[in-house]
């Protein structure tokens, strides 16, 4: 092999690292390594300095492979491997070395750290050296998406890809559109109607000649990759052979929302067996009925509000619900506009109000004398009965924080202010398009900060409060986002799509078969006349398990070949 | 000086690598015993990354692949399942522990665990004390 050129650069990440690793004793031992021409450590790799550099020594060095250790390779890859590109070295003959993520962030400073970031990059160099320049595939996008689930987030991506002329099929499991917010009266704070806005959407979409409409339907089964879906639709009914079609679609953007958390399991509040305690759904209905009443009819004169049913609580779910703060706040405006001598109360943890134009609908809620009580994060206001010479129904204990009192207050109707979860088929949707799900079941996004749309799977999207509890312009924002994503898609007609599959050497294949039955996308066919099995680059994933399979070692994993780990174990051991 | 261990980790992109990192994002601190190999899925870890980690002088292997049920390749993690069982019953016969290859499940959203298993790993490797894997293959190749 003739000699290469390599330039590490090892990321400070400002201190990130830094603190904990000392880079310049890592650069500098690189710089003994086999091939190693260049060593360097730096600030910031990923800064446009940091890139400059690589790109200059590339040109000038004549580096012929390039070692960054740094963030994790889900972070920055692209970024490095970009910067390659642009100095016309092919893309994968870039290697990272994680020394952040699984080095400073994880262990005490120290010499410790440090020799475990050495290892890293001597692992990375050794790598590297194997590596071989890959060329990436070219592939057809098709313009058409299919979006799951009709609620707000689902319509508006749907409205905004259709609007740009693509066909889009909006799949909505129920009989109807408009999802979770068509169950909300007035939305907070400027108190406009949720009615108009779903009508005008639902209209909108269902009118629109490039959006066909899938009701009570469901997505059954995804096949393909990005660009080239192939999605079966199924339309739920009670036959024995329900309705199914399958299409075609470029890109999937799940949009399925969440449910309300079930207020029975608090046992505290009396749910369930006090007529006169409901959800602040049931009582959206009522609103939107438009009678504030109590079971048996009357008007109630003491009206409650408790926060955080649910939400922000080590039994239920530690994540807050984000909306339900503001929606209170809308039920205390719309209670005193019904019934404007009703004493509202308003039992809080603590007020979020971090919205546009929140803090002053906060400030306008005091202003209508509503009266604010707040309680303990694992407090528990209890609910009971009142007695019969009180004026009220209920009484509703709690440890008020601000006065540090024990406060029993009247309340003829209780409004529990319930968070959101993920709904129950959560984890059956993220099986069907291969997407993941956090620790409270909410779809993960490629990056949470940087890429909030997309997901790990290439043409895959999520929008709304599927990925997480979530108001109605964020989730608006988050849908027209995805759009964003899909259309630049679109508008680039081809696709360049990963550079990895599988290939099988046909000097070494044996003809046995075993792969062709190991592998889950059916991407290996066996060619009867040659007796030789043969990979579909197209249809291959790049998981490898052929690879480890195959008897012969016949099998190459581009960019993961067993002479790459190889090196890579020798590396991180020497 | 006490033993310290080197484990040799081999992570799923798509759950443990994720996992792995998510303990950096949330700053879980673990043992620095471990040097992770990123694959695609644990199906791509061939038994002989194992044995070559372990005859390089590794004292431990560690695979981590996405849960059951979750694998990013629908049932990669399923021929993992399979294979590592095999290999360690192979490797009992060449007199090396148990306790050196382990094989876990990790999700992406498993940063603690991740962290869990490394510091319960070094534990057990620092009670076992250093692989005699290497120094013997260095021995028997002296002796031919």
């Amino acid at each position: 092999m003739t000699e290469r050129r390599i330039g590490v650069y090892v990321c400070n990440c400002g201190t990130n690292i830094a603190n904990v690793v000392d880079c310049d004793a890592v650069a500098e031992a690189a710089q003994s390594l086999p091939g190693v021409a260049v060593s360097r450590s730096y600030k910031y790799m990923c800064s446009n300095p940091g890139q400059e550099m690589i790109v200059q020594d590339i040109r000038e060095e004549g580096l012929d492979r390039v070692v960054v250790a740094a963030c994790s390779p889900r972070m920055h890859e692209p970024t490095f491997r970009r910067a390659a590109e642009m100095a016309g070295l092919n893309p994968y003959l870039v290697q990272m070395a994680n020394i952040r993520e699984q080095c400073s962030w994880v262990h005490d400073p120290g010499e410790t750290a440090t020799d475990k970031a050495k290892d890293l990059v001597r692992a990375a160099v050794y790598r590297a050296a194997c590596h071989e320049p890959l060329e990436r595939m070219a592939v057809e996008m098709c313009p058409d998406t299919l979006v799951i689930g009709g609620g707000i987030a689902g319509m508006s991506a749907a409205l905004e890809l259709a609007d740009a002329g693509n066909r889009v099929y909006l799949v909505e499991r129920t009989a109807s559109l408009g999802g979770n917010v068509a169950r909300v009266d007035l939305t907070a704070p400027y108190l406009d109607s949720a009615r108009d806005m779903i009508v005008d959407r639902v209209t909108r979409v269902v009118e629109h000649p490039n959006v066909d409409v899938l009701l009570e339907s469901e997505l059954e089964r995804l096949d393909g990759f990005v660009g080239n879906f192939k999605a079966t639709l199924v339309r739920r009914s009670s036959g024995e052979a329900p309705p199914r079609q399958v299409v075609d679609v470029g890109s999937v953007v799940v949009c399925t929302g969440y449910k309300e958390f079930d207020a029975a399991r608090v046992t505290h509040f009396g749910y369930g067996k006090l007529p006169d305690v409901i959800t602040s759904f049931e009582f959206e209905q009522m609103l939107k009925q438009g009678r504030i009443e109590l079971k048996d009819g009357r008007l109630p004169q003491y009206v409650a509000i408790v926060h955080c049913v649910g939400s922000r609580s080590e039994e239920f779910h530690g994540y807050c619900s984000r909306v339900c703060c503001m929606t209170a706040l809308k039920y205390a405006h719309e209670v005193k506009s019904a019934l404007p001598k009703a004493y509202v109360s308003d039992v809080y943890v603590d007020m979020h109000a971090f919205g546009k134009g929140c803090e002053d609908f906060y400030r306008r809620s005091a202003e209508v004398k509503t009266l604010f009580l707040m309680y303990g994060k694992g407090e528990r206001p209890v609910v009971r009965r009142a007695d019969p010479g009180d004026d009220c129904e209920m009484l509703l204990t709690v440890d008020e924080q601000l006065s540090g009192e024990l406060i029993e207050l009247p309340a003829d109707l209780i409004i529990l202010m319930v968070g959101m979860e993920p709904r129950d088929d959560a984890g059956q949707v993220a099986h069907l398009v291969n997407i993941s799900q956090d620790k409270d079941g909410w779809f993960i996004e490629s990056h949470p900060k940087l890429d909030p749309v997309a997901t790990t799977t290439d043409g895959v999207y999520i929008a709304g409060a599927c990925q997480s509890p979530k108001d109605i312009p964020d989730s608006v924002a988050q849908a027209r986002a995805a759009a964003a994503r899909i259309l630049g898609k679109i508008s680039r007609g081809k696709l360049e799509i990963d550079a990895m599959y599988a290939e099988v050497d046909e000097d070494l294949c044996s003809g046995c078969r075993v792969c062709n039955e190991i592998c889950p996308y059916s991407a290996i066919e066996f060619d009867e006349e040659k007796r030789r099995s043969h990979v579909i680059s197209a249809l291959c994933k790049a998981c490898g398990a052929c690879v480890a399979t195959c008897p012969s070692a016949a099998i190459k994993a581009r960019h993961f070949t067993d002479a790459q780990i190889f090196a890579e174990i020798t590396g991180v051991l020497a | 000086m006490s033993f310290e261990p080197k484990i040799v980790s081999f992570l799923c992109n798509w759950c443990s690598y994720s996992g792995a990192d998510l303990a950096g994002t949330s700053r879980v601190h673990y043992k620095p015993n471990v040097r992770v190999i990123r694959v695609m899925c644990s199906a791509r870890v061939d038994p002989t990354f194992v044995v070559k980690a372990l005859a390089e002088g590794a004292d431990g292997v560690l695979v981590c692949g996405c849960h059951p049920g979750d694998c990013h390749y629908s049932e990669g993690n399923y021929k993992t399942m399979r294979r590592m069982p095999l290999l360690k019953r192979m490797l009992a016969d060449f007199g090396i522990e148990e306790e050196r290859v382990r094989l876990e499940w990790v999700s992406a959203s498993e940063g603690t665990r991740f962290a869990d298993i490394v510091d319960d790993m070094t534990e057990r490797l620092r009670a076992l004390g250093p692989s005699r894997v290497k120094t013997a293959l260095a021995y028997d190749a002296v002796e031919r």
